[in-house]
């Protein structure tokens, strides 16, 4: 798909979010869904396979997403999937959380954790990423088991790697 | 009969018993001297050709005997060149040939030596690399198990606390940052 389009479906969700009042809620979710859809070869063949219909593809996501994440984000993934652009979703909706930081005037920090964080950790490492990189962050966890341990958080072009798995990996480099 | 009754003089002689009458000198002597003029006229110069072709002969007999001489001087000078120069040519060969044996074996020799110390060469870096070799593969051997060693610890080891100490560290170091 070509960039304006996946920039337009951006638009448009975003706007439909903010419109329902559920920006916040429905970017986060829409955030760990398409990383999930990035790390599940199964879940991403499911919902861009042509061959499947457009309908049961939309009831995946609805059993996928439905009591587990709002009505608005299981409304608009169901659309674009339904649509055929499940294939861009996590492109779609890495626009969409651009533009939501943009509106916020913050940057996105994409962390990763072998662990979910606490409220209070996000908040003070929020606070944290902050003071390194003199830039107001819109944080977004992912839990991803492959880190091991510890976090790597990416703020633009900048990457802070406190995982377990790149010592490890060091350490093997050394060995 | 003594020799003085012999020349006495017979009285009834006309002349001297012992020299002609002047007549008979005189026709004698121009007789002789006819005779002896037509030898000197008609005999002389064949006797002198003759003389001188035997002349000629003995000197062309003088000189090719000087010039066989000479020749076999020359032929003799040759053969004592010769003989030295084979002599110095045999002593040239062998000394070349004692020459070219000495540097042969030096030669040899050195190759040899050279060959010797390359093939020590070649089994000390063998045997270093074999040992290098066998020490980068120990070293892999050992890193490989190690690092599959530590995939199977790590989680075990990574409990809850681990991994909030883990968070907890990675929010403090990034917040001193800067």
């Amino acid at each position: 798909m070509s960039d304006n389009r996946i920039e337009g479906y951006a638009r448009a969700l975003f706007e439909i979010a903010r419109a329902e009042g559920t920006i916040d809620e429905v970017e986060d979710e829409l955030f760990r869904l398409a990383r999930t859809l990035e790390s599940s070869d199964a879940l991403r063949n499911a919902l861009t396979d042509e061959k499947i219909p457009a309908v049961r593809r939309q009831g995946i996501v609805e059993d996928l997403l439905g009591g587990k994440a709002t009505a608005t984000t299981t409304q608009l993934v169901s659309m674009v999937v339904g649509g055929g652009r499940g294939r861009d979703l996590p492109a779609i909706v890495d626009k969409l959380v651009q533009r939501a930081s943009r509106e916020k005037k913050l940057e996105v920090a994409e962390v990763r954790s072998a662990v979910a964080l606490t409220a209070d950790q996000q908040t003070r490492l929020a606070a944290a990423l902050a003071n390194a990189t003199g830039k107001q962050v819109n944080l977004k966890v992912i839990v991803d088991p492959s880190v091991l341990g510890g976090i790597v958080a990416t703020v633009g072009d900048t990457v802070i790697d406190g995982s377990i798995r790149t010592r490890l990996d060091n350490v093997k480099g050394r060995l | 009969m003594s020799l003085l009754s012999l020349l006495a003089a017979d009285p009834s002689e006309t002349h001297h018993w012992l020299l002609p009458e002047t007549a008979e000198i005189i026709y004698g002597g121009i007789a002789s001297v006819i005779v002896i003029g037509g030898l000197v006229k008609f005999a002389g110069p064949m006797v002198k050709k003759s003389m001188a072709a035997r002349t000629e002969r003995i000197q062309k007999e003088l000189d090719a005997s000087a010039n066989d001489l000479a020749s076999a001087q020359s032929d003799a000078a040759g053969i004592r060149t010769a003989l030295g120069d084979i002599d110095a040519e045999r002593a040239r060969l062998l000394a070349d040939a004692n020459a070219q044996a000495e540097a042969l074996l030096r030669d040899g020799r050195a190759r040899l030596t050279a060959e010797i110390a390359e093939l020590e060469a070649k089994a000390d870096a063998d045997i270093a690399a074999a040992a290098a070799r066998g020490g980068d593969e120990l070293r892999t051997e050992i890193g490989r198990v190690s690092a599959s060693a530590l995939d199977k610890v790590l989680p075990s080891v990574l409990d809850d606390a681990t991994q909030q100490s883990l968070v907890e560290n990675f929010i403090s170091k990034v917040g001193a940052s800067r």
